[in-house]
C-alpha cells in the first residue's frame, strides 16, 4: 500500500500525571476525508493539537509521505502543509477577507523596500476564491471578517487553506453553532477541498454531519485509537455511537465486520 | 455594500465622529472669542500640540497591536534631563547626548516589550513599573531640580528640531514638519504596508496571527521601542523649544495621549487603529484646553470637559461598532 499522507505512530502525550494519548496510531491517506470521533476527553483534541504543532508530543513519530518530521509550532505545521481551522480562532475579525487570506504572506508591490501590500492582487485572488467555495453573493473581499456569518468565516478559512496548497486541512468542530443551510455549505466546501486534491480531518460532535462527508471514520477512546477503518457507507450511526461510548475490542471487530449489532 | 453612496461611507468611517466634534469645537470657541483663530493663538497651540502628538502617533500603532505604554510621560521628562546632564557635565556634545538619550529610550522600550511578550505580563503593569523607574531616575540624578539648558542657542540640532520661522503671520516650528512626516509615515505603515497588517492582526487575534507565521512578539517589541523613542524625541523637542529640562515634566501625559488615541477611534482592545483619527483626537483635546481658557472657563475645569468628551466619543464608537457588526 502506498505511504499515507500523514502517519502518526505510537504517539504519547502526558500533561503531568494525566496521560492524554497512549500509543495512539493514526493515518490520513491522500485525498481522503477522515472523521475523527470520540467522547469528551477521548484524546482527539490532543491528537489534533500535536499534529497542528500546538502542543509538543511526549514520545512517538510523525511522518509526512513517509518522511519523519518534527512539528514544533503551528507555523511549522503550516510550512509542512498542515492547516488547522478552529471555529473563529483562525481569522482576525477586524481585518478584511483579503487581508486575512494573505496574512503572513502578503504580496508586496515593487519597489520592495517600501513594504507595500499589493492590495489589488489580494482582492482579485480573494474574489476568485470566494466564488470557488461558493460564497460570492456580492460580498466584496474588502469586507471585514467580523461582519460575516459563521459559515462564511469557515468558508474563508477553508479557501485560504486551499489557496496555499495545504495538503491536510484539519477542521475542528466546523459545524458548531451553524444553521442547517450553513452546515450544508461547510460540508460542500470540505468536499470541494477533497476533490481538488486535499485531505481533511473532520472533527464534530454531530455524528450525522460526519457521516455525510467523510470517507473513513476513526474513533478514539481514553487516549487510544480503538477503530480506524470504519466505512460510513457500511456502518450505522448507532454502531459508531456504541463504539464511541465503549464496546470491547471484540465487539468492535464484529460490529465493523458484519455491520450488525454484536449482541 | 459596494453601492453605498460616498456620503454614507464617509459617515461610517471611525474618523467621522471625531471630525465633526473638532469642527463643532472650533466653531463654538470661535463664536465666543474671535481671537481663538488668531495667528498667534494658532501658532501657540500648534507648538505644544505636535510634541504630544508625536507620542500619540506611536501610541496609535502600539494600541492597535493590543498593548499600551504608560511610561511615555516619564520618558518625556527623563530624556532631556539625560541629554542636558551629559552635555553640562562636559562628557559629550549636545548632539551625542541627544543620540544617547534616544538609545537609552530604545533600550527602555526593548525592556518593556520583553517583559510584555516574553514574561507575559500585562503592559499596564510593566509600563507602570517602568514609569516609576524612569521618573524616579530622573528625579534622583537631578535631585529634583531642572537642568541648565541655556547653551542650546544656535546648535544645529536645535535648529533642525525646533528652529522657528514665520509663514505670513504664523510662527511655525520645525517640529510641525516632523509631526506631519511622522503622521504620514506611520499612517502609511498602518494602512498600506505588510507590517500594518501584522500590527492589526497582532491586536485583533494574536494566536491566529502567530499561526500564520506572523512574529507577534517581534511586532510588539518593535512598537514599544518606537513608542519610547518618540516620547524621548518629543521630550527633547519640548525641552529645546522652552529651554527647560525639568525632571517632572511630562507627568500625566500618558493618560492624555491614550485619551487622544481612543477619542480618534483606535480600539483600546487592539486590532483597529487610525492615524487620521489620532490626529483629530490630538487636535480635539488641545483645542479644548486652549479654547476653554480663552473663553474664560477656569483652567481647573479642563478635566471635566476632557472626561465628558472621552465618555461621549466612547459611546459613539461603541454604537458605530455595533451597527458595523450588525452589517448595516
Amino acid at each position: 500500500m502506498a505511504e499515507p499522507l500523514i502517519r502518526m505512530q505510537n504517539i504519547r502525550k502526558s500533561y503531568g500525571r494525566v496521560q492524554a494519548l497512549e500509543d495512539a496510531n493514526f493515518h490520513v491517506n491522500e485525498q481522503e476525508i477522515v472523521g475523527l470521533l470520540g467522547d469528551n476527553g477521548a484524546g482527539k483534541s490532543t491528537l489534533i493539537k500535536v499534529l497542528s504543532g500546538a502542543v509538543p508530543l511526549t514520545s512517538g513519530d510523525i511522518f509526512i509521505r513517509g518522511k519523519k518530521v518534527s512539528l514544533r509550532s503551528t507555523s511549522d505545521a503550516i510550512a509542512h502543509g498542515i492547516e488547522t481551522i478552529y471555529q473563529d480562532s483562525a481569522l482576525v475579525t477586524q481585518l478584511s477577507i483579503a487581508r486575512n487570506l494573505f496574512l503572513g504572506r502578503e504580496p508586496i508591490k515593487p519597489p520592495r523596500f517600501l513594504n507595500r501590500m499589493d492590495q489589488d492582487a489580494m482582492n482579485n485572488v480573494a474574489r476568485d476564491l470566494l466564488k470557488q467555495v461558493g460564497i460570492s453573493k456580492n460580498i466584496p473581499p474588502t469586507t471585514p471578517i467580523g461582519s460575516l456569518s459563521g459559515g462564511e468565516r469557515q468558508a474563508v478559512a477553508i479557501a485560504r487553506a486551499m489557496h496555499f496548497d495545504s495538503d491536510l486541512i484539519i477542521l475542528d468542530e466546523p459545524t458548531n453553532n451553524l444553521g442547517v443551510a450553513e452546515t450544508q455549505g461547510v460540508l460542500s466546501f470540505v468536499r470541494s477541498a477533497r476533490d481538488s486534491g486535499h485531505s481533511c480531518i473532520f472533527i464534530a460532535h454531530n455524528i450525522h454531519h460526519v457521516f455525510q462527508v467523510v470517507d473513513r471514520i476513526v474513533v478514539m477512546r481514553r487516549g487510544k485509537v480503538v477503530a480506524d477503518d470504519i466505512d460510513p457507507k457500511k456502518t450505522s450511526v448507532a454502531e459508531v455511537e456504541r463504539i464511541i461510548t465503549g464496546m470491547s475490542d471484540k465487539e468492535i471487530r464484529d460490529a465493523i465486520a458484519d455491520g450488525k449489532p454484536s449482541h | 455594500m459596494e453601492n453605498h453612496s460616498l456620503i454614507q461611507r464617509l459617515i461610517a468611517r471611525p474618523e467621522f465622529g471625531p471630525f465633526v466634534l473638532l469642527v463643532v469645537e472650533i466653531a463654538v470657541f470661535w463664536s465666543f472669542n474671535h481671537d481663538f483663530l488668531s495667528p498667534q493663538n494658532i501658532s501657540n497651540t500648534l507648538a505644544f500640540t505636535v510634541e504630544l502628538g508625536l507620542i500619540a502617533l506611536a501610541m496609535t500603532l502600539l494600541m492597535t497591536s493590543g498593548e499600551f505604554d504608560l511610561s511615555v510621560g516619564s520618558l518625556f521628562g527623563f530624556s532631556p534631563v539625560l541629554m542636558w546632564t551629559l552635555f553640562n557635565s562636559g562628557l559629550t556634545s549636545l548632539e551625542v547626548g541627544f543620540v544617547a538619550a534616544l538609545l537609552v529610550a530604545a533600550l527602555i522600550g526593548l525592556v518593556n516589550g520583553w517583559f510584555v511578550t516574553q514574561l507575559k505580563i500585562p503592559s499596564f503593569l510593566v509600563t507602570l513599573g517602568m514609569l516609576l523607574v524612569v521618573r524616579g531616575t530622573a528625579l534622583f540624578v537631578t535631585d529634583g531640580f531642572p537642568q541648565r539648558t541655556w547653551s542650546a542657542e544656535g546648535s544645529w540640532l536645535a535648529n533642525i528640531l525646533v528652529g522657528d520661522f514665520f509663514i505670513g503671520p504664523f510662527r511655525i516650528y520645525m517640529s510641525l514638519f516632523w509631526f506631519i512626516a511622522a503622521a504620514i509615515a506611520l499612517g502609511y505603515v498602518l494602512t498600506q504596508s505588510r507590517t500594518g497588517n501584522w500590527i492589526q492582526a497582532a491586536g485583533g487575534n494574536p494566536s491566529a496571527a502567530r499561526a500564520r507565521g506572523v512574529n507577534v512578539s517581534g511586532v510588539k517589541i518593535g512598537l514599544f521601542v518606537l513608542s519610547s523613542v518618540m516620547a524621548s524625541l518629543a521630550g527633547v523637542i519640548s525641552s529645546l523649544r522652552t529651554s527647560a529640562a525639568n525632571p517632572n515634566s511630562g507627568t500625566g501625559y500618558e493618560l492624555e495621549v491614550i485619551a487622544m488615541v481612543v477619542i480618534g477611534g483606535t480600539a483600546l482592545t487592539g486590532g483597529r487603529g487610525t492615524i487620521i483619527g489620532t490626529v483629530l483626537g490630538i487636535l480635539i483635546l488641545r483645542v479644548m484646553r486652549n479654547g476653554i481658557v480663552l473663553i474664560g472657563v477656569p483652567g481647573l475645569a479642563y478635566n471635566i470637559f476632557i472626561g465628558a468628551i472621552i465618555l461621549g466619543m466612547m459611546a459613539l464608537h461603541s454604537w458605530l461598532e455595533r451597527r458595523h457588526q450588525a452589517g448595516t
